[in-house]
């Protein structure tokens, strides 16, 4: 079985000490084109990895943004079968970079996961990210993803106890994904002195296991104080919302998405910017 | 935890901020059941303030037209007019004794948002309840009666603006402040809340059995109730798992008709899959996307319903069918003028269903939970009738 490409670059940030900016759009915002030209635009931008939102009719762990993301994602006719299709597209057109899925349960579920799982890792995904899902309901998601070499990703959040975030690590592969506050995705987190404890200790409990921190980080300053303790740092409402902003031109669109991920690159540090 | 589910259904696919609260919850929950004085307390909340025992009224006039023996069970004289407030009363208690300060709520109908509303000011908590702006506007008194007894009602603007996108919001404030207590009002949710809301409403089964024994002399053939989340229905089927002779029915709302899409018939309309924390069945379509939902009644117009009933009728004990809008409207009637009762929305459902199929049950004797009063539903009814003697009299200048 070949190195799962999520995996891949993860363990070669974590191994050589570099950070790594894993940039969130929600597919078929805009349209399924401009999101395989998103695609492109990050990995030109120097993304280390993405995540790609299934949009979702009821989001409950997200703020007001993404939820207008996917509503318009929606109302543009995007599914499952569209988003499958986007990708294949970017990996026959050279794309290399390595994709998470993000979708609540209910629109993969509904495949049944062995067929979800086995579509998405024969497209190109690489790994899964269900945030309504706890360890406690991820067996049957890990047994199908495992078997076609797909990583499952599962989180831990500043109420979870020593004992959850040690099976989450255990149960994911890739890396873990830390909820940096309480609270819906969009609302800023501020990496003080408790937030940065918590992931200190998240990333001493993860061992060998990449660790990417996300919810509300919407600048290069937040960039650099996130990396801190972590090894990869999530950006998705501020993205989306640039996004948006930028108009309905997907050239405009995709232009405000390159250039505003490499800004976010600058906060990592020079190892990065090279 | 300990066991999440019922059969194949249920489960806890909760956000992982809210699974410590969760099993703080059902640490608590399996702690305070068993004790003396937590269960003195909720009695005497039960008995002393809200009413207990709810009585259990023959339905003269309907059994003799319909040809069968009708019983009502009478949720809707518990203080606050609704079912809904066993499990807020039992909730809240739950809550304070957790440590608690605030309470988080949703409500379609509103009763639920009332019950937790009047809980709260009873036992001093802070309570927030969100709402879906259709509802606010077709039971608006019952907003009002949250506000009078000092909770806020936040209204919710987004999705279709009903019961789903209040719990949609109302799960987002607690993964916001896991502090608060949210207290879920039907029995739907992640696990624990589909067996605490049931372990509260189980009251309605327990007294229904001894009151038709007592009162009729033997079990009903049948015992019906209205389905939305499912609580009221689970709490009367309860009294009666063991008793195989009785027939359960739960009854979801038809609307205006399955084959025109505009419904909440889950088990007729839908499949199973992921909402609101439980698997369960839903009304989504084929890319795992909710459906929208459509019912006269607020506390009926959700698209999942709680997983303790499906497994229920994947066992074959309990089967769930439907009543139309229309239905609902003539059975509100019905009840209204031979009775003298007038009913909620929601529970004319349940005796719609049996006017309806009155032939098939000929003779047969049948608790119907009556969950609630309608006085919330006044304007929807109004609306569909007309012809009040308000209508001629300009308020203003009346009382000038
Ligand atoms: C009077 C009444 N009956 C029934 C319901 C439906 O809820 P459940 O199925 O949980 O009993 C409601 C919900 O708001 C209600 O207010």
């Amino acid at each position: 079985m070949s190195l799962n490409r999520m995996e891949a670059v993860t363990r070669s940030l974590r191994a050589e000490g570099r950070r790594g900016l894993s940039p969130y759009v929600t597919a078929g915002d805009g349209g399924m084109g401009r999101t395989l030209q998103l695609l492109h635009a990050l990995e030109r931008a120097g993304a280390h990895c993405c995540e790609l939102g299934v949009p979702f009719s009821d989001p409950i762990a997200d703020g007001p943004v993404l939820q207008a993301a996917a509503d318009r994602a929606l109302a543009a006719g995007t599914d499952v079968d569209g988003i499958f299709s986007m990708v294949r597209r970017f990996r026959e057109e050279g794309g290399n970079l390595p994709i998470a899925m993000m979708s609540y349960c209910n629109p993969l579920g509904r495949r049944g996961w062995p067929e979800a799982c086995a579509e998405a890792a024969d497209v190109g995904v690489d790994a899964l990210i269900l945030p309504d899902l706890p360890v406690e309901e991820g067996g049957p998601v890990r047994a199908a993803a495992d078997a076609v070499n797909l990583c499952t990703i599962f989180f831990a959040a500043p109420t979870s106890s020593e004992e959850r975030i040690r099976r989450a690590v255990e149960a994911s592969r890739g890396f873990l994904y830390v909820v940096g506050r309480t609270g819906v995705t969009g609302v800023g987190t501020t990496f003080d002195d408790s937030a940065q404890s918590f992931l200190q200790r998240v990333s001493e409990l993860a061992i060998d296991l990449p660790v990417a921190v996300g919810f509300g980080i919407s600048s290069a300053a937040d960039v650099s104080a996130a990396k801190t303790h972590a090894d990869i740092v999530i950006v998705g409402t501020a993205l989306v919302r640039h996004i948006n902003k930028a108009g309905a031109e997907d050239s405009a669109a995709v232009a405000a998405a390159e250039s505003f991920v490499r800004d976010l690159m600058t906060g990592l540090g020079s190892p990065n910017i090279s | 935890m300990q066991e999440t589910r019922f059969g194949e259904f249920g489960g806890v696919y909760a956000p992982e901020t809210l699974m410590a609260p969760l099993e703080e919850l059902e640490q608590a929950w399996r702690e305070l059941r068993e004790d003396p004085s937590f269960e003195a307390d909720l009695h005497s909340l039960l008995h002393d303030y809200a009413g207990r025992p709810t009585p259990l009224t023959r339905a003269e006039q309907l059994s003799a037209e319909l040809g069968c023996e009708l019983w009502l069970k009478r949720e809707d004289l518990l203080h606050t007019g609704a079912h809904k407030l066993n499990n807020a009363l039992g909730q809240c208690l739950l809550a304070k004794s957790m440590g608690k300060a605030r309470i988080l709520a949703e409500t379609g109908a509103g009763q639920h948002g009332v019950a937790t509303a009047t809980a709260c000011a009873k036992l001093g908590l802070e309570c927030v309840v969100y709402m879906g702006e259709v509802d606010v506007v077709r039971q608006r008194p019952n907003v009002l009666r949250m506000e009078l007894m000092g909770a806020r009602v936040e209204v919710v603007k987004n999705g279709q603006r009903t019961l789903k996108d209040a719990i949609n919001e109302a799960m987002r404030a607690w993964v916001s402040d896991p502090e608060a207590h949210y207290v879920l009002g039907s029995a739907l949710g992640p696990h624990p809340f589909p067996s605490i809301v049931a372990d509260f409403h189980h009251v309605i089964g327990r007294e229904s059995r001894e009151q038709i024994l007592a009162q009729a002399g033997g079990l009903p053939d049948l015992a019906v109730a209205c389905v939305g989340g499912g609580s009221n229905a689970i709490g009367l089927f309860r009294g009666f798992l063991d008793d195989d002779s009785v027939a359960l029915v739960g009854v979801e709302a038809g609307g205006e008709g399955l084959e025109t899409g505009r419904h909440a018939a889950r088990f007729s309309g839908g499949s199973p899959g992921v909402l609101h924390g439980c698997f369960t069945w839903l009304l989504q379509n084929y890319d795992g996307q909710i459906e929208h939902t459509h019912s006269v009644s607020a506390g009926l117009d959700y698209p999942a319903v709680g997983p303790e009933h499906a497994a229920l009728q994947a066992a074959g004990r309990a089967s769930y069918e439907y009543a139309t809008d229309e239905e609902a409207l003539a059975a509100f009637s019905a009840l209204s003028e031979r009775e003298g009762i007038l009913p909620a929305l929601e529970s004319s459902h349940a005796v719609g269903w049996i006017m309806r199929e009155c032939e098939e049950l000929r003779g047969m004797r049948i608790v119907v939970n009556l969950s609630g009063r309608g006085d919330k539903d006044l304007s929807t009814i109004m609306a569909t009738r007309g012809g009040s003697a308000v209508d001629s009299v300009q308020g203003s200048e009346v009382m000038s």
